[in-house]
């Protein structure tokens, strides 16, 4: 079966890139290339004209065809970069359509590249993490992976769990004397040092996380301080109410938006003040709620909250028409606009500073899973200190292996002893 | 009579372990049985090492031995020392292993066999007598031939077999025995593909000429557990062996010799196995070693024949000579004959099903050796599966099979059908996943209900092992029901050094701490029956304890062996076409072409075959492409 889409995003653009797989592809696109020059033997890439079932051309386009398995879907694979006229783009999909060709499903080239084995599972996530990344952060952090930037990591973790199985295996199930005298001391250690790792890793993903899905940025502070009135300075566009009456904003209100490249996910919260209003009590509560799960908060003219935990940043607003009562980070006015530029690179350097920018894993499930092998050999770990036998520490050191395995390839029993008969001599 | 009137069910080819155990469980079964031996005087011969037994195979002798086998009655009955291997650590890996007296471990075997009443014929099989993929029979050197409809080969080494001492060659089967010659061109003019291996066996050494005092004594243990269930007395001898070490004299000697022997790797010859190495590889390969451990074994009781364990070899005889007798306490030894490799053919067992029948041939079933694997344990196992499933064609019954979760042997079947092995394969535990399911000391639990199902025990040993596992059944149940309370326990937890309970606390979560046993508890309230043996009730106690302290880890096993079910039970049609998938890789079609898996479950785990091929196959079998859990 041929499949057709349009992988450019919908709308006016440049250029579009519709994108044609399958077995007959190079054929069935050839059949409304004006003199099409493309055959299933070679790769070839030239600017044709595209012509309509009369035979009347209706764009110019720069055609490429690849010949499975050397394409991205390991099939043979037609691209045309059309003009990105909306029109144009459902008019080639229709031909394309009409000579026996089905729109594909979302992420089907991809799933017929996995299929046809040219991804391995992290790299088919990589794509996804590529085209959904909302940061350039996080495309980097996609383009990595699909070169088998963490397959090969957690090769290197698995290539220790290995060789240390192998070694307990030889224990138990070759050297048929006492074990080996320094034994659990070298699997506390490497055992150690994988928890370190694995620990990193989930680190690392946490803090990267808001590359891809955005930092959660929350403003607090006083009714009236002027939180709405910054939100709609940042946000730059009215989203928010403000008025002079206390209270106004009883629900959070959250944009995204984009603070030097980095996204991030803006929220208004209602003041913070003793009220007997119900609902705005209950603002005031979900106001403490998003607080809490927060990246990031930036407290209003409150001289009393006097965080240091890099968490807050203390603003005082309104500076156009009034003095500073006590420490701030920063003075601005949002009214004005005074200063809010500087406060942007105050948020973007506390959001960004001391955190990882690289990071290996790029989807929850590969977090997950990188979880799971950690709560396993952390249990591999208790079980060693807690002088239980052996071969339950190895039980559990293989279902961390097998975790580890569920983004990479699979460990076989052949793979454990490979390893054990290169590194000891099997006496008997 | 006429030799060529007789007419035969099956004929077992050979009278090593594999060929006896099919032989002896299909005449049991009430197959008309014959089994044919190059020499009569052979049937059941040790040809390597004097004991059964040991780490994974001590595991496999007992699923045998549940499964009607003879090995380990035959070995309990001629050990000279028993010992469990492994007691220092976790108990699913605890191995029975026996030193045994060959001469009387094949002469119990022989007289076994004739008290049985199975037919032994002294011929050579030089081919197959084979129509339409079926058997008609076989045929023997003088061309007679005899009729069967079902064979079980088990040629050991003897196909081909090429002895090597140094640079000379010898075509034999075995030290002083012929080779057989036919079966191998008779098979792969039917399309049967097959390959050589190698194997080495150590020199064997004159007692008189060793100094004993320079080695030291190694006994067996002082209260022995026999192989078999059906052992009732077990009080063995307990003759030593004694271990010397090899040193650097030797390792030079043998290092600068390297050139004249046949079994070092670096020569172009059939592959030999890693674990098993010849004394010139372990020196070559691990020259980190200053010392290898020399294990001087009895071949029978008292016998001048001495067993060099760890000494296999194919130098030149001299050198070997000249360099055991570097070893300290060796310095006069003499040889009764040296040490040598042998090459042979096998045949791939890829071409196996998992019930060990050919899948080319109907009725050809393939055990031991000739199917690539080493060891006696090994080969038994293959034996009696093939044994019984020969039988089950012939009586045209379900054929047996054992999951990878129900036995070793289950791991060996599978193994050996999904991966081409270029090397002797061995077992070990860590073959086995679920490794802590298959202990020696629940064989019967795992496998009585398979013999029942194809009557291979007798109803004695049957009855008395149902019971067995009732009442251990029964203690488990009592330990996870019922509640012990502080003041009996907590002196004893102090004892040990643990934390004490302030409630009534199940006995089960109590046991579960490593150091706590079942004796620590007061569990005589709980009802044995009576006619159980001593012997049987500590096997009781101990199962019960073992089922508790594992159970977690088993309870999870169990949870993976239920998620991947659904992938076992899915069959591949046999004529699946993987040339229509032209997504596969080249690589992974030639494998599945090769070893055709009979269900999704054998195609994972072929060595290679990555997650996107089962993908795609899935969707090829029109299998959702993500296989939903069932509930
Ligand atoms: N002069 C001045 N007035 C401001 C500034 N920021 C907010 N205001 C005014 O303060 C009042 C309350 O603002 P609002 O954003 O609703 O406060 P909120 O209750 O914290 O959301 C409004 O009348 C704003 O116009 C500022 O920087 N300068
Ligand atoms: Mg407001």
């Amino acid at each position: 079966m041929t499949i057709v889409a349009c992988s450019t995003p919908p709308g006016i653009s440049g250029i579009a890139v519709v994108r044609v797989s399958g077995k007959n592809s190079i054929e069935k696109v050839s059949s409304f290339i004006k003199d099409s020059p493309f055959n299933k033997k070679t790769p070839l890439s030239k600017i044709c004209f595209l012509v309509d079932k009369d035979g009347v051309a209706f764009d110019e386009a720069v055609v490429t065809s690849y010949i499975g398995p050397n394409s991205y879907t390991g099939e043979d694979l037609v691209e045309i970069s059309c003009h990105g006229n909306p029109k144009i783009i459902s008019k080639i999909i229709d031909l394309a359509v009409d000579v026996g060709s089905r729109l594909a499903e979302p992420g089907e080239f991809t799933k017929t590249a996995f299929l046809n084995g040219k991804l391995d599972l992290s790299e088919a996530e990589s794509v996804s993490s590529i085209i959904h990344s909302m940061s350039i952060v996080g495309v980097k952090a996609g383009v990595k992976n699909l070169k088998g930037g963490l397959s090969e990591k957690i090769k290197l973790i698995k290539s220790n769990l290995i060789s240390l199985v192998a070694n307990l295996e030889f224990n138990l199930d070759i050297s048929e004397e006492d074990l080996q005298p320094d034994l659990l001391e070298s699997s506390e250690k490497t055992i150690k040092n994988v928890i370190c790792w694995l620990e990193k890793c989930i680190i690392t993903f946490n803090e990267t996380k808001m590359f891809h899905s955005g930092a959660s940025v929350v403003i607090l502070g006083p009714p009236n301080a002027g939180k709405s009135t910054l939100f709609n300075c940042l946000v730059d566009k009215n989203q928010s109410i403000v008025t002079n009456v206390e209270g106004t904003t009883r629900d959070v209100v959250e944009k995204n938006i984009d603070i030097n490249g980095l996204p991030v996910i803006l929220k208004d919260t209602a003041g913070i003040r003793k009220s007997e209003d119900l609902v705005e009590k209950v603002g005031i509560e979900k106001s403490f709620n998003e607080a809490r799960d927060a990246d990031l908060i930036l407290v209003l003219n409150d001289p009393d909250k006097t965080f240091n935990d890099g968490k807050h940043i203390h603003i005082f607003n309104k500076s156009d028409i009034e003095k500073p009562d006590g420490n701030y980070d920063i003075l601005i006015s949002a009214k004005t606009g005074n200063n809010v530029e500087k406060l942007k690179k105050v948020i973007y350097k506390s959001l960004v500073q001391g955190k990882a920018h690289d990071t290996l894993l790029t989807s929850k499930r590969q977090c997950l899973a990188v979880e799971s092998s950690l709560k396993h050999i952390k249990e591999a770990y208790s079980l060693l200190v807690g002088e239980n036998s052996l071969e339950l520490l190895v039980e559990d050191i293989n279902r961390s292996i097998h975790f580890l395995d569920e983004i990479t390839s699979k460990t076989t029993k052949d793979d454990i002893l490979d390893a054990v008969f290169s590194s000891f001599c099997v006496g008997k | 009579m006429k030799r060529q009137d007789k007419k035969f069910d099956l004929v077992v080819v050979g009278g090593g372990h594999a060929g006896i155990e099919a032989a002896l469980i299909a005449h049991k079964r009430g197959v008309k049985t014959l089994l044919i031996s190059m020499d009569k005087n052979s049937v059941g011969r040790t040809s390597c090492n004097p004991a059964v037994g040991g780490l994974a195979k001590g595991q496999m002798v007992k699923e045998v031995d549940v499964l009607g086998g003879m090995m380990g009655a035959f070995a309990d009955l001629s050990t000279l020392q028993s010992k469990t291997l492994n007691k220092s650590k976790g108990r699913s890996v605890w191995s029975p292993r026996s030193q045994i007296d060959k001469n009387l471990y094949e002469k119990i075997a022989q007289s076994y066999i004739k008290k049985v009443g199975l037919e032994v014929l002294e011929a050579e099989v030089v081919s197959l007598y084979i129509k339409n993929n079926s058997i008609l029979g076989v045929f023997l050197r003088d061309k007679t031939k005899i009729s069967c409809s079902s064979v079980v080969l088990t040629c050991g080494t003897f196909l081909n077999g090429l002895i090597h001492i140094g640079k000379e060659q010898i075509k034999a089967g075995r030290y002083g025995e012929k080779r057989s010659e036919g079966i191998t061109e008779n098979l792969n003019s039917l399309g049967l593909v097959s390959g050589r291996l190698k194997t080495g066996t150590p020199p064997r050494i004159k007692r008189s000429t060793v100094n004993w005092k320079k080695g030291e004594a190694g006994y067996g243990d002082k209260k022995p557990s026999p192989l078999s269930y059906r052992t009732e007395r077990f009080s063995p001898k307990n003759e030593p062996c004694y271990s010397f070490r090899t040193n650097k004299k030797t390792h030079e000697l043998i290092l600068q010799n390297l050139s004249s022997s046949a079994m070092y790797s670096g020569k172009n010859m059939a592959t030999g196995p890693r674990y098993c190495p010849s004394i010139e590889d372990k020196v070559y390969k691990f020259d980190q070693n200053p010392s290898h451990v020399l294990q001087l074994e009895p071949e029978w009781t008292m016998s001048e024949q001495i067993y060099v364990n760890g000494f296999s070899t194919s130098l030149e005889e001299k050198i070997q000579l000249k360099s055991l007798r570097t070893v300290k306490g060796l310095e006069k030894v003499e040889f009764i004959r040296p040490g040598y490799a042998i090459e042979y053919d096998f045949f791939y067992p890829s071409q196996l099903k998992n019930t060990l029948e050919s899948k080319a041939i109907s009725g050809l079933f393939m055990a031991g050796q000739i199917n690539g694997t080493s060891g006696y344990e090994e080969a038994s196992s293959q034996g009696v599966i093939a044994g019984i499933n020969s039988s089950c064609f012939i009586l045209n019954e379900e054929p047996l099979v054992l999951k990878r979760n129900d036995a070793y042997i289950g791991v060996l079947i599978d193994d050996l059908i999904l991966k081409d092995t270029d090397e002797p394969y061995r077992m070990f535990t860590s073959r086995a996943e679920y490794r802590l399911q298959l202990r020696s000391s629940n064989a019967d639990q795992r496998l009585l209900e398979k013999s029942k199902k194809y009557r291979l025990l007798d109803n004695k040993t049957l009855k008395g092992l149902s019971k067995k596992i009732e009442n251990t059944k029964k203690i488990v149940k009592h330990l996870e029901n019922n509640n012990v309370k502080p003041q009996i326990i907590n002196t004893r937890l102090e004892e040990l050094n643990e934390r004490p309970i302030n409630e009534p606390t199940r006995i089960s979560n109590i046991l579960k701490r490593p150091k706590v046993s079942i004796s620590d508890f007061k569990i005589d309230v709980v009802q044995l029956e009576n006619s159980l043996t001593t012997h049987m009730k500590e096997e009781i106690f101990f199962e019960a304890e073992t089922i508790i302290k594992y159970s977690g880890y088993i309870n999870r096993q169990k949870e993976e062996i239920d998620k991947i079910k659904v992938y076992e039970e899915m069959i591949i049609p046999e004529q699946f076409d993987y040339n229509n998938i032209k997504s596969l890789s080249n690589e992974s079609r030639e494998k599945f072409i090769n070893i055709k898996p009979q269900t999704i479950g054998q195609a994972q785990r072929i060595n290679g075959i990555r997650p996107s091929d089962i993908s795609i196959l899935l969707v090829y079998l029109k299998r959702p492409f993500h296989v939903k859990q069932k509930k």
